[in-house]
């Protein structure tokens, strides 16, 4: 009764296949391997064309014809038994692809079902099952094979089938987890709740999203079996009737090619081996690719200087602890372009002051807060304005002079705590970390009471000093991120979402903390969030940040109660008031601009209730509002001066 | 979980297999063609009083197992009769004492034959795997730290190219390049040399050591460069990267203090399942080279069809591919914290 | 048929079990994920569960979809059993009940169109070859506001923002025509900017279609203005129940009364006292004895750790479970 989704239109099967050769293509590796792969289809399929000596043709071979150095009779020189080697190669890669197509079809077939019957069923099937497959995994293959090998008839068929009944653990193992990865998405939760029986939810749900991975690993195990192969002809198990590649240097070791100094007997058939085997592997890299795009960039690669076009090496205001001025970063990536992540942000900190930096997701709040520690990945880049610390230019420091800074003027808590700590190394250990490397003269005993009360601070017993993250809960580690934090006394601590995915009880906990500890310790905090609520209980001012630029930027009363940007005006309705539960909640139609594909004119215009022509064209200034630092970047602002 | 718990269920897990191994490899030998185990009593290398006292000592004439005579073809036989007098348990009874049966080839104790031999392959082994993860985490190491620059690209490049190399055929053309160097590239050592002093005896090893350990070491250090970058790359985009990095942490020290120890986790599993594909290459290597060790014993044994000593070394390799697989799953629990089973 | 009883869930209980605490220990340690939860809706009504992760709101609601087996309790649809249903008996209740996930990232198979997506209800329940399939995948998208659905038929669900992508899992539910949406954390992963628009889009849903809905957040703020009855929930149980305004404006416990107090107002003229809890929701295998709440409540008295306070009824609909009401 239930079947595939019937409406899988031809086009739908097309648009799939040139999207995937689309990306296909971005990886040389595939494309050269897809390559080496169709030139040994054509050896194979084409043989007798190509060939020019007959399948192991032994007629007219006398004694002078054995190992025959390569010449324009014979390309590739003749073998042991007079043979030409050209031809025998050719036939050659008949017998390596056969076996290779054939041994992994059967460990695909095996494995494949193993895999998707233990993770999709899971309980019992997977315990035996997967018990079953460890142990096979553990025994060696190779002896194994010859064992049987040597019990049976060599023959091509008894080697395939060798060869595919025990090649099969690992496609098991690969499936299996990407079975339990699918299986355990929420799509397949909602695909039960509609009511879907197990096989509908296995075909339509569960394989197109195995497949990918299976053929991955075919083109591995194909590899493999052709390697296999090779070996037991060599070691002398190889089906005597048939000439793979494996047996040719069988032969030739083992009838004198080395004493006849006959290198191209040996050297032929290996190279043979070595493009069908580099070719799959090329092809498995690139279909991976496809399947897991790696951007392969990792936060040690060297950063891009800082630009600065401005004359200016002066702070503009005096006692500020950090002054921003006009900060533009952009991401540039090779061959697209530059995203514009932050453009023209300027705003000061006083000591014990806390800001607000509120955002939606990818307005580029978290870049702002990278670059002012010039942690920004290697893609991006501050191409305009400066900032200062306690009076320092950080954009001209150098890493070594960055470091200094770091962590003992300015510290980060960053979103997710998870992550965010090492997992195999305890807490207490990343704390003391911090405080070796900015106060190396911290006499060493004293270390420990010092994290202890570090952790006491945040409310973390002495006895937990030494778990490791994953022991503590979401909370407690956020906890310990600001202990940690907090380890060298900072004029500055930089929060990024840090209560963002905990629940309200321990967000609460954890901005209190945050408050008693910026009255008791005189830290100035700025706080990014996309909360409003959150902002409005604790800062003392807000910057707004809009697609990149500074929408608005006040003090947080006149923010909630006088704010002139429509953006800001527009976020404060969709935000709901629980002390106005009877008010109707509006939403801002649309979504926030891709960096990389800004709007013309200002970037809020295509969602903007008031916008107009001026609007879409033309990018809105910064305008400042009455004297009290209140600044928003719309033509309406202007207007109404 | 804990962490005991964990260490006592992987070995509980690894005596096991073992034992499955142990049973496998006497079923193998009973049901497939031949009945190798029976059939060999007639080779005609066997002497007289070998056969008599292999006889008793394998109870060849008793049934296989109970209710079953033969296996291949399959006869059956009296389902009561004493266990202890069947094949199956004589052939565990004799291994645990460390009886292998006789070889066909040489009419010596297989034990005795494959003991010496092991420990040329463990040699071997131990040499390569050292070398090959040594030089594929400099090298993944390297590839990772300066990524999408030339270094990058060409280890990755090279890397590539090795882990597609055949061992035997690598081998083959060392062997060639060895032979006109005037490298030695036969055996473990050159006649005649038990005369000389110890060092010079040990030295003359390590000379033929180098053309079947530099095999070993190329063919596997392709495989631990990738994985070793990889890895070091994941790592290194992780979020707790950044925290160090943002604590004012140099380069160097994230490297040596964040990095290294969670990279090198896929690094260990990679080369616990490795253990399997070592022994391949082993076999294959220790062919080439007449390496003196339990691979090329099996290739002898296949060429002479000198199933005992097969038997034998199948049993001795899987054995210590199992223990060895346990050593590396205990260093993985070791290396993470996070360790837990089930 | 009444309104009142239109689902009616008794003394609802899931335990799983944990594993032992000891290598050689005798006894199973159990999880009491819901550990006994009453409550009833009326047709087209709007019921916010709300609670903190490990309240047990989740595991609630794979006890309403039938997607766990409950341990003990019983739920009734419209005067019907359906506590232990096998799948074939639940087949047709599966279209009168519907769910909407937290991730829309997460619950669109990535694989599949958004009309693949929003026909396969149809077909799963034998509609794929009635003649109006098309129309009521159209009528389902363009209710669930993907207005012209012909724009996104075709699409992929990476092609769409976070807002569309839980519209296309809104139409996925209701071209089945059900009669109860259960929507866990719809809005959580949303930006702000967009949140108001699945709720609004929830809310006129009962409206047009007369569908009720059970709302299930951590987040008492975003279901203030639309929700019919607040339920708060405290380790596996129901702590108070009421009308909305009733909890809001006269929360009676104080597990209520602080969840409110923490909850974040967008102005900072009102900044206020908060009652903070100490520590954290405990681990629900070791349910503390007598009150379950006492060890982190402000105001608990001596009696509190021994005997587990009843529901009191404080109104018509206003209920809540402390022994401080207890007279």
């Amino acid at each position: 009764m239930q079947t595939t989704l019937q409406n899988t239109s031809p086009n739908k099967t097309a648009s799939q296949l040139f999207n995937f050769w689309e990306s296909f293509k971005k990886s040389g590796t595939g494309v050269v391997g897809l390559y080496m792969i169709i030139v040994i289809l054509i050896l194979a399929i084409f043989a007798p064309l190509i060939a020019p000596y007959d399948e192991s043709s032994t007629a007219n071979v006398g004694i002078s014809d054995i190992y025959q150095p390569p010449s324009a009779q014979h390309w590739f020189g003749t073998d042991d038994a007079g043979q030409d080697v050209f031809s025998n190669f050719v036939y050659g890669a008949r017998v390596s692809l056969t076996v290779g197509f054939f041994a992994a079809f059967i460990s695909l077939i095996i494995g494949g079902s193993f895999g998707l019957i233990a993770g999709f069923f899971g309980g019992r099937w997977e315990t035996s099952l997967m018990r079953f497959t460890d142990i096979m995994l553990v025994i060696p293959d190779l002896p194994l094979t010859v064992v049987i090998v040597a019990l049976t008839k060599p023959s091509l068929f008894n080697i395939i089938l060798v060869i595919g009944l025990l090649g099969w653990t690992t496609t098991a193992r690969v499936v299996r987890s990407q079975t339990l990865a699918v299986k355990s998405r929420k799509f397949i939760l909602r695909a039960r709740a509609i009511g879907a029986s197990k096989p509908h939810i296995v075909i339509n749900h569960i394989l197109p999203l195995v497949m990918p991975i299976l053929v991955v690993q075919g083109v591995l195990v194909i590899s493999l079996a052709i390697l296999n192969e090779s070996t037991l002809s060599f070691i002398g198990l190889g089906d005597p009737s048939v000439l793979s590649w494996g047996q040719m240097l069988n032969y030739a070791f083992g009838r004198g090619a080395l004493s006849s100094g006959a290198w191209w007997a040996l050297l032929v058939p290996g190279l043979g081996i070595v493009w069908i085997v580099l070719g799959l592997t090329l092809l498995g890299q690139g279909l991976e690719q496809v399947l897991n795009p790696r951007t392969d960039t990792h936060h040690l690669m060297p950063s891009r200087l800082p630009l600065s076009k401005e004359a200016l090496v002066k702070p503009l205001h005096q006692n500020t602890l950090f002054e921003v001025q006009n900060l533009s970063i952009h991401y540039v990536g090779e061959g697209k372009a530059p995203a514009h992540a932050v453009e023209d942000v300027s705003f000061t900190l006083k000591e014990g002051e806390l800001m607000g930096l509120v955002g939606e997701s990818g307005c580029g709040k978290t870049t702002l807060m990278l670059a002012l520690l010039r942690l920004l990945p290697s893609a991006g880049q501050i191409v305009n304005g400066k900032v200062f610390f306690k009076g320092k230019d950080l954009t001209s420091l150098s890493e070594e002079e960055l470091n200094e800074i770091r962590w003992r003027g300015i510290s980060i808590v960053f979103q997710g705590a998870m992550n965010a700590l090492n997992p195999v190394r305890t807490v207490g250990d990343q704390i003391t970390e911090a405080v070796m490397k900015h106060e190396p003269k911290f006499p060493k005993e004293n270390i420990p009471a010092r994290v202890t009360q570090l952790l006491e601070l945040v409310g973390i017993t002495a006895d937990q000093r030494d778990h490791f993250p994953h022991q503590y809960s979401g909370g407690m580690r956020q906890r310990a991120m600001i202990a940690m934090a907090l380890a060298c006394n900072p004029d500055v601590i930089i929060a990024d979402e840090p209560t963002t995915a905990l629940d309200v009880m321990i967000q609460a906990q954890i901005l209190e903390l945050l408050d008693n500890l910026r009255k008791k310790l005189g830290l100035a905090v700025i706080f990014v969030t996309h909360d409003l609520g959150i902002v409005a209980e604790l800062c003392d001012k807000v910057l707004v940040m809009y697609g990149g630029v500074t929408a608005e930027y006040a003090d947080v009363d006149t923010i909630y109660n006088n704010p002139k940007h429509p953006y800001t005006q527009e976020l404060l309705k969709a935000f709901p008031d629980l002390t106005k539960p009877k008010k109707k909640l509006s939403s801002i139609p649309g979504y926030p601009p891709r960096l990389d594909a800004l709007p013309a004119g200002c970037r809020f215009a295509p969602r903007c209730p008031a916008a107009f022509e001026r609007c879409h064209t033309e990018q809105p200034a910064l305008h400042s509002i009455g004297n009290n630092n209140h600044i928003a970047s719309c033509h309406l602002v202007e207007a109404s001066k | 979980m804990n962490r005991s718990r964990a260490i006592l269920n992987k070995t509980a897990w690894a005596v096991f297999t073992i034992l499955f191994v142990i049973v496998l490899n006497f079923f193998l030998f009973r049901i497939l063609p031949g009945d190798p185990a029976r059939a060999g009593m007639k080779d005609p290398r066997l002497k007289q009083e070998a056969i008599e006292a292999l006889q008793v000592r394998f109870g060849l004439d008793k049934p296989v197992i109970n209710c079953f005579d033969s296996l291949n073809p399959i006869k059956i036989g009296n389902c009561n009769v004493n266990p202890l007098e069947t094949q199956f348990f004589i052939y565990i009874g004799n291994l645990f004492k460390g009886d292998l049966g006789i070889s066909y080839d040489t009419n010596r104790p297989v034990s005795e034959m494959l003991s010496e031999r092991l420990w040329n392959t463990i040699l071997l082994i131990g040499a390569g795997q050292i070398l090959s993860i040594i030089l594929g985490m400099v090298f993944g190491i390297l590839g990772a730290w300066k990524a999408r620059t030339l270094v990058d690209y060409g280890s990755t490049g090279i890397s590539l190219l090795f882990w597609s190399l055949p061992t035997f055929w690598l081998g083959i053309v060392l062997l060639f390049w060895g032979s006109a160097n005037g490298f030695p590239i036969a055996g473990k050592a050159t006649p005649g040399m038990s005369s000389y002093p110890l060092f010079q005896q040990w030295g003359d090893v390590l000379w033929h050591m180098f053309l079947p350990t530099l095999t070993y070491t190329i063919i596997f250090m392709g495989e631990y460069t990738l994985i070793m970058r990889s890895s070091l790359v994941d790592v290194l985009s992780e979020d707790y990267i950044l925290t160090a990095k943002a604590k004012g942490v140099s380069a160097f020290q994230i490297l040596k203090d964040h990095a290294l120890r969670n990279a090198m986790l896929p690094l260990v599993t990679v080369i616990a399942i490795n253990l399997g594909f070592t022994v391949a290459g082993a076999i294959q290597i220790e062919s080439v080279f007449s390496w003196p060790g339990l691979g090329s014993a099996v290739f002898e044994a296949v060429e002479r069809r000198d199933y005992p000593v097969l038997q034998g070394a199948f049993i001795l390799i899987a054995v210590s591919v199992i223990l060895a697989n346990l050593l590396a799953d205990l260093t993985y629990t070791y290396l993470d914290p996070r360790v837990q089973v089930e | 048929m009444s309104t009142e009883h239109f689902l009616e869930v008794q003394g609802l209980k899931k335990h799983f079990e944990a594993g032992r605490p000891a290598l050689f220990s005798r006894d199973v340690q159990k999880v009491h994920a819901v550990d006994g939860v009453g409550f009833t809706l009326r047709r087209s009504e709007v019921i916010a569960l709300v609670g903190e992760s490990g309240c047990g709101k989740s595991t609630l609601a794979l006890l309403l979809m039938g997607l766990e087996d409950p341990t003990a309790g019983t739920i009734k649809f419209e005067g019907q059993d359906i506590t232990h249903l096998n799948d074939h008996e639940r087949k047709d209740l599966r279209r009168k009940i519907q769910m909407v996930f937290q991730d829309p990232y997460e619950s669109l198979n990535p694989t599949q169109t958004i009309e693949e997506i929003v026909t396969e209800p149809l077909v799963v329940h034998g509609f794929a070859n009635v003649p109006d399939r098309r129309e009521r995948v159209v009528k389902a998208m363009e209710d669930a506001g993907l207005k012209p659905a012909e724009v996104y038929m075709s699409r992929y669900p990476h092609e769409l923002s976070g807002g569309q992508r839980q519209r296309v899992v809104i139409a996925a539910a209701l071209v089945l025509e059900p009669e109860i949406i259960l929507a866990d954390e719809p809005v959580s992963m949303l930006d702000v900017s967009i949140r108001a628009e699945v709720i609004n889009l929830l809310a006129e849903l009962r409206i047009t279609r007369q569908i009720a809905v059970i709302f299930i957040t951590h987040d008492l703020g975003s279901v203030g203005f639309f929700a019919d009855r607040v339920a708060v929930m405290y380790l596996g149980r129901i702590v108070e129940i009421g009308t909305m305004l009733e909890v809001l404006e006269n929360p009676q416990h104080p597990y209520t009364k602080a969840l409110i107090s923490v909850i974040p107002v967008p102005n900072p003229r009102l900044r206020h006292e908060r009652i903070i809890l100490k520590g954290e929701t405990p681990n629900p295998i070791n349910v503390p004895s007598g009150c379950r709440f006492h060890p982190r409540c402000p105001v608990a008295i001596e009696s509190c750790k021994a005997s587990d306070p009843p529901m009191v009824t404080l109104s018509k609909t206003h209920q809540s479970a402390c022994l401080l009401l207890v007279k």
